[in-house]
């Protein structure tokens, strides 16, 4: 920690919170609908478009694209899928897109070895290293989050709704389809912007963790997203930091410090009642 | 002549294999309060999600609040959605969920405020002033789940009635209720009714729940309706009787409707007992 170079660490330390931020911000309404698996599902779509546009011949930031492509798709299926006429629930319509877009993942990494191409970069996405963060990085994902946070300002009251009850919204004359499937849209764009960073694992600690604590400590719909954010920001800072002091793997801590922030709260709650 | 607020002209639609919902002929007037009974699987529910034009019926005339339900699209069919309140039959169960009870009632303002712009004060007043009505002011902070089923019924009613709509819709809205729940429920949607004289459709399968504000009651089976009268006209004893099996007793008395073991009846009751006099008095 004395030894910190502000210099190089300042975007890792700026990406951590962004990410965090972000995730737990989108997190404070996947958890909600019960669908915290779209965050690694969503994760593993981008890697699988990823990998189909690295043996495609794209390389580096450029396979950003088929990434994004790929994960929109994925949660645009989701959140056009209608639990009425598919009679699937949606973690199941996740579950299906999750195995698929990882089968199709590794299906390609596969063809990585046998046409003889490295597979160096796409490797490298599955787990991503919050400690080569650079400020293009993270002005990608700010500029993600922000969005997503516009998105949310202003939709709050309908997403509300839908978080509520999906069906009863569209019932209420609301426009649930179509707020959620945006919602989606930028959910998968901001997750794949970060995952190239933080990494699956991570993606997903910081989407169910900090909402999941948000709600054990509040009440009230804008008070639980301001919080979950806030969690967000303090698991990626206050983790990497922690780590940085003890010499830890980042990541690991990251992780470790967002649960327990949420185990923090589950004892916090029982305790106050 | 004014439009009736719900008219069916031989509306056919398929769930799956299994089920069909045929109504050959079903109109509600403005301001008036029917009521669907029926059997479980009768269809009542299925009726009610197609005039809220959740269900395409796949033929006939279904004309709700004076729009063609099957022709709307999009906004068109958002739009009528929110002249038509709502009341679900199942409860929202996600008990992780922080919205206070304000929040959930306020969805109801939703639509109606506009996609994408906040509610304004004049929203939250119309919200503040129904949970007072509902006797819900005092727990306003507390969130969804916190409350009782009893206490989420009524929230839901609160939610559908801030939409101000032109037509109620109610699904089963005393399920699962105990019985001092249920006789509130009965007695809000009485008051409700008397003050605002709103077009309301009451889906239920028990007669104790109709409110002495129903004076019609439509009976369906097996996706038809098959009858329709007063409580009075359609709980004959030959009916009860059928469906409940002997020994039955259906009390009429002031406006509210009861089936009763008829070995229970004391003396002073109005009911006569279904089928043979002689099970009555077992």
């Amino acid at each position: 920690m004395p030894g910190l170079d502000l210099m190089f660490w300042a975007p890792v330390m700026a990406g951590g919170a962004v990410a965090g931020a972000s995730s737990g911000l989108l997190g404070t309404f996947i958890v909600g609908m019960r669908i915290p698996f779209l965050g690694v599902c969503v994760a593993h779509a981008a890697l699988a478009g990823a990998v189909f546009g690295g043996l495609a011949g794209l390389e580096g930031p450029a396979l950003l694209g088929p990434a994004l492509g790929a994960a929109v798709v994925t949660a645009l299926v989701l959140g056009l899928a209608d639990p009425q006429r598919t009679r699937l629930d949606d973690n199941t319509v996740l579950s299906f897109l999750f195995s698929a877009t990882m089968g199709l993942a590794f299906l390609g990494i596969g063809l990585y070895g046998i046409l003889g191409k490295s597979d160096h970069d796409v490797r490298g996405l599955l787990w991503g290293n919050l400690n080569f963060c650079r400020w293009p990085d993270v002005r990608r994902m700010l500029a993600a989050a922000l969005m997503l946070g516009g998105y949310v300002a202003v939709f709050f009251k309908e997403l509300r709704a839908v978080m509520f009850s999906r069906a009863d919204a569209e019932a209420a004359g609301i426009r649930a389809r179509a707020v959620w499937a945006g919602f989606l849209v930028l959910t998968a764009a901001t997750l794949t912007v970060n995952f190239q960073t933080v990494g699956g694992l991570m993606i997903y600690s910081l989407t169910s963790n900090p909402a999941a604590a948000a709600f054990q400590l509040t009440r009230g719909c804008g008070r639980a997203l301001g919080l979950s954010a806030l969690f967000g920001a303090v698991s990626g800072l206050g983790g990497f930091l922690l780590a940085a002091a003890t010499d830890l793997p980042s990541g690991a801590v990251i992780v470790l410090v967002s649960s327990a922030l949420l185990g923090g709260a589950v004892v916090w709650r029982r305790w106050r009642s | 002549m004014t439009p009736a607020a719900v008219e069916m002209r031989g509306v056919e639609l398929r769930l799956g294999r299994g089920f069909r919902l045929e109504v050959p002929e079903l109109q509600v007037a403005q301001g008036e309060f029917v009521a669907l009974l029926g059997p479980n699987g009768a269809g009542k529910s299925t009726l009610l999600r197609t005039v809220l034009g959740l269900l395409k019926p796949a033929a006939g005339v279904l004309r709700v609040l004076g729009e063609a339900v099957p022709a709307l699209r999009g906004g068109a069919l958002a739009a009528l959605r929110r002249r038509i309140g709502y009341v679900p039959q199942l409860l929202p169960a996600r008990s992780e969920l922080p919205m206070t009870l304000r929040e959930v009632v306020a969805i109801g303002r939703t639509a109606r405020a506009g996609l994408g712009r906040r509610l304004r004060p004049e929203d939250w007043a119309v919200v503040d002033a129904w949970l007072e009505r509902l006797g819900l002011a005092g727990l306003a902070a507390r969130t969804f789940a916190e409350l009782s089923g009893g206490e989420q019924r009524k929230a839901l009613l609160a939610r559908a009635m801030t939409q101000e709509p032109e037509l109620l819709l109610l699904d089963e809205p005393a399920a699962n209720l105990d019985l001092g729940w249920r006789e509130q429920l009965v007695t809000t949607l009485e008051a409700l009714y008397g003050q605002t004289r709103l077009t309301v459709v009451l889906v239920c399968h028990e007669l104790e729940v109709l409110p002495p504000a129903c004076h019609r009651v439509v009976w369906l089976e097996n996706g038809r309706p098959t009858a329709t009268g007063t409580p009075e006209e359609i709980f004959h004893d030959e009916r009860v009787c059928q469906l409940y099996g002997e020994g039955l007793l259906t009390v009429h008395a002031g406006g509210r409707h009861a089936v009763v073991p008829a070995n229970t009846v004391r003396h002073g009751s109005t009911g006569r007992a279904a089928g043979e006099q002689d099970h009555a008095g077992a």
